[in-house]
């Protein structure tokens, strides 16, 4: 069986996604766990001209970078299909749908800011990881 | 009229583009969800453009593991997962972005929507292709001297070949070369030895009476005359392919051909022992009879072909292939220690000669799958099994 693997966007105008890596889980207030649509998670701000960033998320604030990959990741749609031409079963096709070249990494302790509102969207510190 | 600005004020590319003292709101996108259908691959820069210009496949049985194949390579996929929380933002869509408030408020927040939380990713590690198949599919139907009648079975076309074995487009041609594998109406085809046999000895059979070189064979007369001794003019060039080499392209009377006294010699050592393992005087005596006058056999083209073993004061010599081993080192290795408990460096070396494990040096794989013990201290180290 054969894979092949398609960029359909084509190669030059593949466009870049982002990521945002972060230790611990986001949690969500039970009332709003079935409509996460458009809620916002937190706010990103650069504060100076260098790659630095913090991260609010509810009550507590992290720290971090934007950071090059070591290796680039390209993003994989799976695409299933019926074969009417052949009449075979299903067939899967990988399109590239994207390319990651950098991350924006946050991986020291969050630090907890003076309470506010009960925020609806608060980060959970991970026992293990932090 | 102000021209809009190129820039979107959404996705990705504002994150990326993230201007010093400003701030981006990181929402949950409209379609979160699971998206089990996207994945993320790490791969090398280099692999990148082959994959971005649609020059690799997937390959694989639905029950194997899935390998990445380009033109000349092959990795096997693995999934690596991740106790941080990867939040994947895609670039925004803004021919299709809805605003949220009224038509006048102009949207100031940046916004970067999280489309799926990403629970690790797939990485490719470079492996050898899995060519073992190859040879035990082509092995299922031994093109023979009565094909007409045996034929039956599955056969196999490059395509139906690209399907079943998981390698690349490359290493599976070499792989077929290996085999000494030949393309016969399309199907990949490996020939039985035994009419490999009769084919070569009847060449050999007419130099004699035609007074022709094994260095000098001229193409169009050799095939002329063994097509009409009835060989289908195919397995005859199969035969100069398989025992020599072009020494001349297409002249007067087509290529001009050397047999090649090792392999023609392993032919016929093969021969011998195919019945099972012979004295070293008995073997020798016949060897010498059967090998044509002008090639001079000496014992050593052997290596890696038989091995011989002293039972009692007699020395017996016995087929042993490499061809005939698995190409993973694992099971080599188990089969060579089945063989013979323990070796010295120079029997064990032309066992181990075309072993390919992408990263390990022959060293390694010493170290990986051998017991490495010396006697004394002027002995031969041996190897055994771990």
């Amino acid at each position: 069986m054969q894979i092949q693997v398609k960029c359909s966007c084509g190669a030059e105008k593949c466009p870049e996604w982002a990521i945002i890596e972060l230790q611990g889980v986001v949690e969500v207030q039970p009332s709003f766990q079935h409509s996460l649509q458009n809620l916002q998670i937190g706010l990103l701000c650069r504060p100076s001209s260098q790659e630095n960033y913090t991260f609010t998320v509810g009550y507590h604030e992290l720290t971090g970078s934007k950071v090059a990959l070591k290796k680039p990741m390209v993003v994989l749609k799976k695409i299933k299909y019926m074969d009417v031409a052949t009449s075979s079963s299903s067939c899967v096709e990988l399109d590239v749908v994207g390319v990651i070249r950098h991350k924006i990494l946050f991986k020291t302790r969050p630090t907890a800011l003076i309470s506010g509102p009960q925020p609806t969207v608060k980060e959970k510190i991970n026992a293990a990881g932090a | 009229m102000m021209e809009q600005p190129h820039s979107c004020c959404k996705g990705a590319e504002v994150l990326l583009n993230l201007q010093p003292t400003s701030s981006v709101s990181i929402q949950y996108h409209p379609f979160f969800g699971p998206h089990d259908d996207l994945v993320l691959l790490e791969l090398d820069e280099k692999l990148l453009s082959d994959v971005l210009y649609q020059r690799v496949t997937l390959r694989g049985q639905p029950d194997e593991d899935a390998v990445l194949c380009t033109k000349s390579k092959t990795y096997s996929v693995k999934f690596v997962g991740t106790s941080n929380s990867v939040f994947l933002i895609p670039p925004a869509d803004c021919s299709t972005s809805h605003e949220s408030g009224g038509e006048n408020y102009k949207q100031q927040v940046a916004t970067a929507s999280v489309i799926k939380v990403a629970p690790g990713n797939m990485e490719l590690v470079e492996v050898a292709p899995r060519l073992d198949k190859l040879k035990s599919i082509l092995s299922e139907n031994l093109y023979s001297s009565d094909e007409a009648s045996t034929a039956m079975g599955d056969l196999y076309k490059w395509d139906d070949l690209i399907n079943k074995v998981q390698a690349s487009d490359d290493e599976l041609k070499a792989g077929l070369q290996a085999l000494s594998a030949v393309e016969i109406d399309g199907y990949w085809r490996i020939v039985d030895e035994k009419y490999m046999d009769v084919i070569l000895r009847m060449l050999l059979h007419n130099s004699v009476l035609n007074d022709w070189s094994l260095d000098s064979l001229v193409e169009d007369k050799v095939v002329s005359v063994l097509e009409s001794d009835g060989f289908p003019c195919k397995l005859v060039y199969h035969c100069l392919n398989v025992y020599g080499s072009r020494v001349e392209e297409e002249a007067m009377g087509g290529g001009v051909w050397r047999l090649d006294a090792r392999r023609v010699c392993v032919h016929f050592a093969r021969g011998i022992l195919r019945e099972g393992k012979r004295k070293m005087e008995s073997f020798m005596e016949e060897w010498l009879r059967m090998i044509p006058e002008e090639m001079q056999p000496s014992f050593d083209m052997l290596e890696g072909e038989v091995l011989t073993e002293k039972l009692g004061v007699e020395t017996w010599v016995r087929a042993l292939s490499v061809s005939s081993l698995p190409t993973t080192p694992a099971e080599r290795f188990s089969i060579l220690f089945k063989e013979r408990a323990k070796w010295e460096w120079k029997d064990l070396e032309p066992y181990i000669r075309d072993l390919n494990v992408p990263g390990l040096s022959s060293e390694a794989l010493l170290l990986k799958y051998t017991r490495r013990s010396q006697p004394s201290i002027d002995a031969e180290p041996v190897f055994s099994a771990r």
